[in-house]
C-alpha cells in the first residue's frame, strides 16, 4: 500500500514535471483518489484514428507495480483489441508480460503503439478483427475513421 | 478326482499340442533364464526412483553435459534445461541446427559479455527505475542483462513471483526484457527478507526436474512418498515405485495394460466403482405416474406398463393409453417420444455392452483382490508346511508362489482386456474398420482371450488344491501342472498382447493408443539412483 502510493506520487509528479515532454498523452490524477486516473491520447497520425482524442481511464491496484493497472477506453473505438462496448484492451503487457518497470505513462505509450499495430488474432472486437484478418483494410479503416469522427472529435458547430 | 478329470481332458485343447512336453522339458532342467528382451532390461534398468535426497544428484548429470559442452555456468545450464523441458538432445539439436544465439535467446538466457564491469564507486548514487528513489549502488543489483534496480524492488518483485508459483522463470524487471533472472541473486536477495521462502524457492527450482521433464513424474501414490520416477526411454510402460505403488507412466493411473491410456480414460469415466448400478436405476427404472411403483424398462420400446396396469410414456413419464408406433403413442405428444426412441435403442444397446464387459471385468477384478487377501496366505501356509516335511526329491518349493505370481499378473491382464475389448469393437473405431472386419478381430481376439481365461482358472484351481497333505507323486503331479499352467498362461498373455498390437492397433495407423508391452516379469520396479 505504502509503495505503491510512493509510487504514484513520484509518476505524478513526473508528468507534472514532464507535461510538455510527449504532446501525445495528457495524464491526469484524481483529485481524491491517487488510485484513479485518467488519459487523454492522440490517435496516431497515418492511422484511421488521427485526429482523434481519445480518453482512458487507469485503474490501479493496491500492489502496483507490481501487479498491473487496468485500464479502458472510454472513448467508443473500432479496434481488434479492443472491446466494442467495454472498451476493454487485450495487450500483453496488461496481463502476462506485464513487468514494474512500466509506468502510467509508458502504459499510454504501449496503448498508442496498439492503436497504430493492431493484432488481429487475438480480437477484443472479432468484426473488426474479421475484417482485418480477411484482408479487408479498407474495410477496416472506414467503420474506424468513421467512429474516430463519432466519438473522437469535437463536434463542430 | 472329478476336477482332475474336467482338467486333464481339456488339456489338449489349452496346451496348443508341442506345449506339454517342451514345457516340462524345460522345467525338468534349472528354470532357464526368460526371453532376451526381460534380460536386457535387467542389465539396464529402464527406471529409476528419485527421492527428495537424490533429486540433487539426478539433475547433476544432465546440468553437466550442457555446462560441458556449451561452456556454461550451471545456473545457466538449468535456465536452459528448464526452458526446453530438461531434453538435453533437443538442447543439443537446437544448438546445432540454429545456433548459440538463438538457443540462448529462446530461453531467456544473456551472458554477461564484458566481465562485470569495474565495481562503480559503490558511493555513486543510481536512481531506481521502479521506485524512482537514489540509491547508492551497493543498495542495488544488476543482472546479465545489465539492468539494475534498487534491492527492495528487486526483492519484492521475487517475492511475488515466487508465491505465485512462477520461481522456475523469473523475468528481469525491465520492460520487455525476457532475461531470466540470475537463480543466485535471487537466492541472496530473498533469503535476507525471507528465508523460508528462499527455501521454497530452492525447492521450486529443483522440482523443475520432476514437473517441467517429460521423462519424470511424481509418484501418484496417496499419501504421497514423496517419490518421482524416471523412465531413460519409454513413457509408455508400468512402473512400480520404491514406496510400491505400481502406476502406469504415462497416464498415472492404475495397471491398465493392455487397455491403452486413453481407452482406460474413456472406461473409467464410463462406470467407476458404483456407474453401472446408478445407471442402471436411472435409466432402468421409473415411478409409475398412477401408483409411484417402481417400473423396469427391459427393452427398446419407450412405452411402458406398470404392473398395476398403467401405460405410461417413459421419456416424459406421463400416463398414456396403450395404442403406440415405433414413433409416436396414440394422443400423446410429448414430442420427446419418436425423436429418441432410436437414440435410445442405441443407449439400450450401449448399455448391455457395457455390462457385459464391466462384468468380466469386475469379475477378474474381484477374484484379484481375494486371490490377494485369502489365497495368497493359504499358498504360504501350504508351502511352509511342505518345507517341514522330508520328501525324496522335491526340496524346492518357489513353484507354487511363482505359481500365485502368474496368477495375479495375467489376472490383471486378462481383466483389462475386457475394457479393451469394449472399446475396440465399440465405437471407438466405427470409421477406421469395417463391420465385417470388426468380426474377424473379434473372434480372432476373443478365442486369444478365452484361452488365457480357461488358462487362468485352471491354474486358480490347481494353487487352491490342498496339497500340503498330498503324498509326494502326487505332489509332483501338482506341481508340474503349476509349473506348467503358469508358462502357458505366461505365453498366452504375450499372445494377446501381441495379438492387440499387431492384429488390432497397428493396422490402424494411429498413435493414440500405444501399450505398454508385456514384461513376463511384471511391473519393472524403479532402481535407486
Ligand atoms: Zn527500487
Ligand atoms: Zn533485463
Ligand atoms: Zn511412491
Ligand atoms: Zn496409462
Ligand atoms: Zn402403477
Ligand atoms: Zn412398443
Ligand atoms: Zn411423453
Amino acid at each position: 500500500m505504502q509503495a505503491s502510493r510512493a509510487r504514484l506520487f513520484k509518476e505524478y509528479k513526473e508528468v507534472q514535471r514532464e507535461k510538455t515532454a510527449d504532446p501525445d498523452i495528457q495524464l491526469v490524477c484524481d483529485d481524491s483518489n491517487i488510485f484513479k486516473w485518467t488519459a487523454l491520447i492522440k490517435g496516431p497520425s497515418e492511422t484511421p484514428y488521427d485526429g482523434g482524442v481519445f480518453q482512458l481511464a487507469f485503474s490501479v491496484p493496491e500492489q502496483y507495480p507490481l501487479q498491473p493497472p487496468q485500464v479502458r477506453f472510454l472513448t467508443k473505438i473500432f479496434h481488434p483489441n479492443v472491446h466494442f462496448k467495454t472498451g476493454e484492451i487485450c495487450l500483453d503487457i496488461l496481463k502476462n508480460a506485464w513487468s514494474p518497470a512500466w509506468t502510467l505513462q509508458s502504459v499510454c505509450r504501449a496503448i498508442i503503439a496498439l492503436m497504430a499495430h493492431p493484432e488481429p488474432d487475438s480480437p477484443l472486437n472479432c468484426d473488426s478483427g474479421n475484417l482485418l484478418r480477411s484482408g479487408d483494410i479498407r474495410g477496416f479503416q472506414s467503420m474506424a475513421r468513421m467512429y474516430t469522427r463519432l466519438a473522437a472529435m469535437p463536434k463542430k458547430g | 478326482m472329478a476336477i482332475e478329470d474336467m482338467y486333464g481332458r481339456s488339456d489338449e485343447e489349452y496346451y496348443n499340442g508341442g506345449y506339454d512336453d517342451e514345457y516340462e522339458d524345460d522345467y525338468d532342467h534349472d528354470p532357464e533364464p526368460e526371453s532376451d528382451d526381460d534380460l536386457s532390461c535387467g542389465k539396464a534398468p529402464s527406471c529409476r526412483v528419485i527421492r527428495k535426497e537424490s533429486l540433487l544428484a539426478a539433475q547433476k548429470e544432465d546440468l553437466q553435459r550442457v555446462v560441458d559442452l556449451l561452456s556454461l555456468k550451471v545456473h545457466h545450464a538449468r535456465t536452459l534445461l528448464i526452458h526446453y523441458q530438461w531434453d538435453v538432445d533437443k538442447v543439443f539439436a537446437i544448438f546445432v541446427e540454429r545456433g548459440k544465439e538463438k538457443l540462448y535467446a529462446e530461453a531467456g538466457v544473456t551472458l554477461e559479455e564484458k566481465a562485470e564491469k569495474p565495481a562503480s564507486d559503490p558511493s555513486i548514487e543510481v536512481t531506481c527505475e521502479i521506485c524512482f528513489e537514489d540509491f547508492p549502488a551497493e543498495q542495488t543489483t544488476l543482472m546479465e542483462c545489465d539492468h539494475r534496480f534498487c534491492n527492495d524492488c528487486w526483492t519484492e518483485y521475487f517475492i511475488v513471483k515466487i508465491n505465485d508459483g512462477k520461481s522456475r522463470r523469473i523475468t528481469c524487471m525491465a520492460q520487455k526484457c525476457k532475461t531470466i533472472c540470475d537463480e543466485g541473486k535471487i537466492r541472496d536477495l530473498v533469503t535476507a527478507k525471507d528465508p523460508n521462502l528462499a527455501e521454497k524457492f530452492n525447492r521450486f527450482i529443483l522440482e523443475s526436474y520432476i514437473e517441467d521433464n517429460k521423462r519424470v513424474k511424481w509418484c501418484p501414490s496417496v499419501p504421497h512418498c514423496g517419490n518421482a520416477i524416471r523412465v531413460e526411454d519409454d513413457e509408455y510402460c508400468e512402473v512400480e515405485c520404491a514406496c510400491g505403488k505400481q502406476f502406469c507412466f504415462n497416464c498415472l493411473c492404475e495397471l491398465h495394460a493392455p487397455c491403452s491410456c486413453v481407452m482406460w480414460d474413456l472406461w473409467l469415466k464410463k462406470c467407476d466403482d458404483e456407474a453401472p448400478t446408478v445407471t442402471w436405476l436411472s435409466e432402468k427404472t421409473k415411478h409409475c405416474p398412477k401408483c409411484h411403483k417402481i417400473v423396469e424398462k427391459d427393452g427398446g420400446c419407450n412405452l411402458v406398463q406398470c404392473i398395476c396396469g398403467q401405460p405410461f410414456c417413459w421419456l416424459c413419464g406421463e400416463a398414456t393409453g396403450l395404442e403406440h408406433t415405433w414413433n409416436s403413442i396414440s394422443g400423446h405428444t410429448c414430442g420427446r417420444y419418436k425423436e429418441s426412441h432410436l437414440k435410445s435403442e442405441d443407449s439400450v444397446e450401449d448399455y448391455w455392452r457395457l455390462t457385459h464387459y464391466y462384468r468380466r471385468y469386475k469379475a477378474h477384478i474381484d477374484s484379484l483382490k481375494i486371490e490377494a487377501s485369502e489365497s495368497k496366505p493359504k499358498i504360504l501356509d501350504k508351502v511352509c508346511s511342505l518345507e517341514a516335511k522330508e520328501f525324496l526329491q522335491l526340496k524346492d518349493f518357489s513353484w507354487a508362489m511363482s505359481g500365485f505370481y502368474r496368477l495375479a499378473l495375467s489376472r490383471r491382464v486378462v481383466a483389462n482386456s475386457y475394457p479393451f475389448a469394449y472399446h475396440y469393437f465399440g465405437d471407438l473405431f466405427a470409421n477406421e474398420i469395417t463391420k465385417e472386419e470388426r468380426g474377424i478381430k473379434q473372434n480372432l481376439f476373443e478365442d486369444q482371450q478365452q484361452q488365457l481365461e480357461t488358462n487362468i482358472e485352471r491354474l486358480s484351481m490347481f494353487l487352491e488344491e490342498p496339497f500340503a497333505n498330498y503324498p509326494e507323486d502326487k505332489l509332483m503331479e501338482t506341481r508340474m501342472k503349476i509349473i506348467t499352467l503358469s508358462t502357458v498362461t505366461d505365453d498366452l498373455c504375450k499372445k494377446l498382447y501381441e495379438c492387440i498390437d499387431s492384429d488390432l492397433l497397428v493396422p490402424l495407423q494411429q498413435t493414440t493408443h500405444t501399450i505398454a508391452r508385456y514384461r513376463s516379469k511384471g511391473v519393472e520396479k524403479a532402481s535407486e539412483l
